[in-house]
């Protein structure tokens, strides 16, 4: 490692927050790591407003505005290296739930709509158009890096950042969410789906033998499945696996219900239309990539307009 | 033709905002402004889904609280399902909410807040950051890293997850405590209260009587308070209460959370995507004028110690007696907010240790049945940024039919303007201006935390 520290600079599109809070959550370890990397643009710890040139960029968030995309596009001319780092950054996150509703819809419903609201007015001066639909930063520009997770696990940041810092590969898996999940994957007999609140689940046996949708199989783990280990069903806050991104016939619901129907007595089929009434909720996290998008299988459209027509029917 | 300030992005504090500020010919500020500058429309998209599921989605509103997010949706829920929690499940839930609003004011004073005290608020840009702090303060930054990840451990040892939580669960909690875990956050717990105590004499002794004149000076604005207090005896809650709103003169109405929508409204300036709630119960309407303001009250920490009658644990109070014969009730100086924040930390370090030493703290009876129904709910707790609203209904299948959410942050909007604007014109004469006073002015904001 040469005595030259490595610039970094960070930003935040649309997002939480979270992530940013989560580089901070590496702790000791932030102090290790500012032994070797100089931090400049990070709206949330310095007060460099600028964007200095940079070996590597941090973005995290998807874009919303055209303030987003600008700050997106400075980012890349200014670092070598661009990591999309966090759920929304990777895949839309979940406000790429937009695509299920116009930006005019949700503007009417907050500031119209809303019973505290007591004016009538909408913001469209000194403030940045909303886009018409929240996309994740690779249909923005070039991205070197993908480190999804919401957020990612500290442990998977670290060696990120560390494997950069040394100039090796990272050594990360592919592994989905059960590689770390201390369940039993068992042939169960349950013959029905069921959800949190009919019963609490046998905390040693796989969700999906018990008849519970959780979508760990078909997650990419960034996160040490922390979920299924405190007795909550992963719902998928990383992404999908590369698995599902690159076969165009494979996605979430696809998977896990060839996966339950074999774990339980349940019909394959039935499951996978469940998982299509629910879609808002199995897709939530990645419904604005087009990874997902784009694929033959995935007709959210559809499956939404079907649930609100049964409702209005 | 005057000219237009942008300071952007305003640094150090937790969100996506814009300060402008318009000079007139002469160079004196005309109007100055913070514009928020991110929409998500949480409320909308919730529609629709099975109402159990909102509470591990909401978090997302925010990823410095999403705990408060995660258990005022459970409450939410558990209003619309018409159930209530067990005891001990209640218990747990109050447990998490005050742990995290340790590491929160760890967070936020340290590691955003201090480089302008610990530094001094003219120091270099370049180095007025935690990094700053580090180098000028090693063995203090080194503590305050090793206290913040404490804390965040504690959360993620029993709760699993510390950013966008899951453990909480409509009716009451995922899992029980075990004992072997109550007497390990019991120890920690007690690490962080001796830290907590270090950090508000740390602060005494270093910032408020440094920076005394800053203080009493910077973004000063005159407006009422909206906080949370026992229901039997106006102590400090931040968990569960009564709601009470204050007026600038100390006198105060208080209401249950399930009544808000006749206390409070909120209003939209073109400029901003953050709405701004008001009393709407005052009949005096909304305006930001610094001389005279119309329905404009605060939230968040100081509003919170300006509410209560007293702190429900001892070394807060001590600390509370002490801030009261120094600022009175309610105290309206901006900077404050820093002080009343070390008092909370106390406060919640207290709580916690409270609540691990009730009794049925680790019994296994932490969730009560629960059947979707119709039905409204609203969740009400305070986070760290002011009073936090889930207000849901759902249909007969107990999904979501229609959301509302007032977000913490939010009802310091209006007030942040106003500081803004005080701090602008105070600090910006003739045209002159440099980094040191524009940095003033983000300090105005960043007291509140947004």
């Amino acid at each position: 490692m040469s005595d030259e520290k490595i610039r970094l600079n960070t930003d935040w599109l649309c997002d939480c927050g979270g992530c940013h809070v989560a580089l901070v959550d590496l702790h000791e370890k932030i102090l290790q790591v500012l032994d070797s990397v100089e931090i400049q643009h990070c709206p949330v710890l310095t007060d460099v407003k600028d964007y200095p040139p940079a070996r590597i960029g941090i973005l995290t968030g998807s874009v919303r505005t055209e303030h987003d995309r600008h700050a997106a596009l400075v980012m890349r001319e200014k670092c070598e290296i661009i990591i999309a780092f966090g759920t929304c950054a990777v895949y839309g996150g979940l406000h790429g739930a937009g695509l299920a509703h116009s930006r005019e819809e949700i503007m009417e419903h907050v500031y119209r709509r809303s019973p505290t609201t007591k004016t009538d007015t909408i913001p469209d001066a000194e403030v940045s158009e909303l886009a018409k639909m929240v996309t994740p930063i690779d249909e923005v520009i070039d991205v070197d890096l993908y480190l999804p997770g919401c957020p990612p696990h500290p442990h998977f940041i670290f060696e990120s950042l560390a494997s950069l810092i040394e100039g090796r590969e990272p050594r990360v898996t592919q592994d989905s969410v059960c590689g770390r999940c201390k369940r039993q994957m068992i042939k169960g007999d349950a013959r029905e789906i069921r959800n949190t609140l009919d019963e609490v689940p046998d905390e040693r046996f796989c969700f999906l033998s018990q008849g519970h949708i959780c979508l760990g199989s078909a997650t990419l783990d960034r996160c040490l499945a922390p979920c299924p280990n405190h007795g909550i069903a992963c719902t998928g806050c990383a992404g999908p696996t590369m698995q599902i991104l690159t076969e165009p016939y494979l996605d979430i619901r696809t998977e896990v219900s060839d996966r339950m129907a074999r774990l339980t007595a349940i019909d394959e089929d039935i499951i996978k239309t469940y998982m299509e009434k629910t879609a808002k909720t199995q897709y939530a996290y990645a419904m604005a990539t087009k990874m997902i998008g784009n694929k033959p299988t995935f007709l959210i459209k559809k499956w939404i307009a079907d649930v609100e027509g049964q409702i209005n029917e | 033709m005057g000219k237009i300030l942008n300071i952007q992005p305003v640094t150090r504090i937790e969100g996506h905002a814009r300060i402008t500020v318009h000079l007139d010919e002469s160079g004196n500020v005309e109007d100055a402004r913070m514009n928020l500058m991110s929409l998500r429309g949480f409320e909308k998209f919730i529609e629709g889904r099975p109402a159990e599921e909102v509470p591990r989605i909401v978090n997302r509103i925010c990823g410095i609280c999403p705990w408060m997010h995660h258990l005022a949706s459970n409450k939410a829920v558990d209003g619309c399902f018409d159930v209530t929690p067990t005891p001990t499940g209640h218990k747990l839930r109050e447990l998490l909410q005050v742990m995290a609003h340790i590491n929160d004011k760890i967070l936020h004073f340290f590691f955003l807040a201090a480089p302008d005290f610990v530094l001094g608020p003219d120091s270099d840009y370049s180095v007025r950051n935690v990094i700053g702090v580090v180098k000028a303060a090693p063995e203090l930054a080194t503590q305050v890293v090793k206290m913040r990840q404490l804390g965040q451990m504690m959360l993620d040892r029993f709760a699993g997850k510390a950013i966008h939580p899951i453990a909480a669960v409509t009716g009451g909690f995922s899992k029980p405590m075990r004992e072997a875990e109550r007497v390990e956050l019991l120890k920690d717990t007690q690490t962080l209260l001796d830290f907590s105590l270090f950090a508000l004499d740390f602060a005494k002794n270093n910032v408020f009587s440094k920076y005394l004149d800053v203080i009493s000076e910077l973004g000063v604005i005159k407006t009422g308070f909206l906080g949370t207090v026992d229901r039997a005896d106006g102590s400090f809650r931040i968990y569960d209460g009564k709601q009470r709103l204050m007026k600038a003169d100390g006198s105060y109405v208080d209401f249950e959370g399930v009544d808000y929508l006749d206390y409070l409204g909120e209003h939209v300036e073109s400029w901003s995507y953050g709405k701004m709630p008001y009393a709407k119960s005052w009949n005096e309407g909304f305006s930001m004028d610094l001389s005279e303001p119309k329905g404009i009250y605060r939230a968040n920490t100081l509003a919170r110690i300006n509410v209560c009658d007293q702190m429900a644990t001892p070394k807060a109070q001590e600390a509370l007696e002490e801030f009261r014969a120094a600022f009175g009730r309610p105290a309206q100086a901006t900077l404050l907010y820093h002080y009343a924040r070390l008092i909370e930390l106390i406060y919640a370090c207290e709580r916690t240790i409270e609540l691990l030493n009730w009794e049925g703290i680790t019994d296994t009876d932490v969730r009560a049945k629960v059947t979707p129904q119709a039905g409204r709910g609203v969740g009400v707790l305070e986070a760290p940024r002011g009073t936090l609203i889930h207000d849901y209904t759902t249909d007969a299948n107990g999904c979501i039919e229609s959301a509302n959410l007032i977000v913490g942050t939010t009802h310091n909007i209006g007030p942040m303007n106003m500081s803004v604007k005080q701090a602008a014109t105070a600090l910006i004469k003739d045209g002159v201006y440099d980094q040191g006073i524009l940095n003033k002015v983000e300090m105005a904001v960043r007291a509140y935390d947004p």
